[in-house]
């Protein structure tokens, strides 16, 4: 297999995403909205019953929500996964049956209890469910039901935030932006005529033409 | 280094303050479940079709509510989104579901192909079956399925937009404007 196309190959989809959905909703996601935003530009630039100055909004619209979405998806979207990942690994946010296992390991810190110094607890930043000893052995099964749900459950909350707040907010902010741009520049144009290099009576014409609203020819 | 100190300083509070935070022990048994639950079953197509709902909720109220632009842009845009969410969610949905489901029948393990088959038969059984498969981890392998069945949902998609979605788009569109119209007429004729 040609190496740029390894992630295409089957053992590689396995090995990436077999253990990790939360993961490949963000990618595919991100991949799906590029793909339909380069559709819907298709659907308006074809669209005969969009005028020209509806479209000057919608096309610029679609495209900052391609980008928007594509950035804000990935960015939101991961984030909060990885808080969601944090949580759990951390086991800040833990059910009775991991907090069972830790309990047996000395490794959560009772009510009133003094801390020992130097020592790192569950639910702390630096503790990690995953890099005990006998993770895989032990926790691994107890633990990974629960943190992919929440993994999935934190990254499709960032996906909603992503695409149905962030994205129609900023991309309706930057089309209208373009749309002004658009309408000053076109308006420019229609009013302005390309400078000719030499006033011959038949370019004043065509100048003075330009100008629906100039009644009288005025020499 | 001011700002590499300052940065640090930052990152020093941010850790105090998420060890003082208490931890939380998920104790109720439906719930525990339900996520599990969610880790294990809902993919791509749960996931769009939620997106979705949540899109006809927000989406056309924020484009409602931009005041950027003039009435009738303003309700075109809103027309179109309307329309954009319906055919993309419907289509998206459909597509990853179809995939998935599809992606079962030539992913089976090795160990549930029937001795009895055809040669062409079993080697279809196991098209996408991946070598580095965990016999003994069904979970491994719906996820992987999952992950295969949306990946070629979205290589369809590259002609389904196209040829579904960006007519079935237009089409809304022009309903919902036509719709629009209507409805202006007939506040009109009641003014």
């Amino acid at each position: 297999m040609i190496a740029p196309f390894k992630w295409l190959t089957k053992s590689h989809i396995y090995e990436k995403y077999s253990k990790d959905p939360g993961n490949m909703l963000v990618h595919t996601g991100v991949i799906g909205w590029f793909l339909s935003s380069a559709a819907q530009i298709f659907a308006i630039a074809i669209n005969d019953k969009i005028s020209k100055k509806e479209k000057m909004f919608l096309i610029p619209q679609e495209f900052a929500d391609a980008v928007v979405n594509c950035v804000s998806f990935y960015a939101v979207t991961n984030s909060m996964k990885s808080f969601g990942k944090k949580l759990t690994s951390s086991a800040k946010l833990r059910t009775p049956a991991i907090t069972k296992l830790l309990e047996e390991r000395g490794l959560v810190l009772k009510k009133g209890a003094e801390r020992a110094k130097d020592k790192i607890y569950a639910g702390d930043w630096d503790f990690n469910i995953t890099k005990l000893d006998d993770y895989k052995s032990a926790v691994e099964n107890t633990y990974k039901p629960f943190n992919n749900g929440v993994e999935v459950i934190t990254g499709l909350v960032g996906s909603i935030l992503s695409s149905n707040l962030i994205t129609p907010v900023f991309r309706n902010y930057y089309a209208a932006k373009k749309q002004k741009q658009f309408m000053t520049y076109s308006e420019n144009n229609q009013k302005l005529p390309a400078p000719m290099s030499k006033l011959s009576f038949a370019n004043y014409q065509k100048l003075a033409a330009s100008k629906p609203y100039t009644g009288n020819l005025k020499v | 280094m001011v700002s590499v100190n300052f940065i640090s300083s930052i990152g020093k509070s941010v850790k105090s303050a998420y060890n003082r935070m208490p931890s939380v022990v998920v104790k109720k048994d439906n719930i525990i479940n339900g996520v599990a639950y969610i880790g294990r079953k809902w993919t791509s197509p749960q996931q769009r079709l939620i997106l979705g709902a949540t899109a006809i909720v927000m989406q056309p109220y924020i484009d409602w509510k931009n005041k950027h632009v003039d009435d009738k842009t303003r309700k075109v845009s809103v027309a179109r989104t309307c329309a954009k969410i319906i055919a993309g969610t419907a289509t998206g949905f459909a597509l990853r579901y179809g995939f998935i489901k599809g992606i079962k029948a030539f992913s089976k393990p090795f160990s549930e192909v029937p001795k009895d088959a055809k040669p062409f038969a079993k080697k279809m059984m196991t098209w996408l079956t991946p070598k580095n498969m965990d016999p003994n981890d069904m979970d491994a392998l719906d996820q992987y399925r999952n992950a295969m069945g949306t990946i070629w949902s979205l290589v369809a998609m590259v002609f389904t937009n196209f040829l579904i979605d960006a007519p079935l788009t237009k089409f809304l569109t022009n309903k919902f404007i036509a719709h629009q119209q209507k409805t202006e007429q007939k506040g009109e004729i009641k003014q």
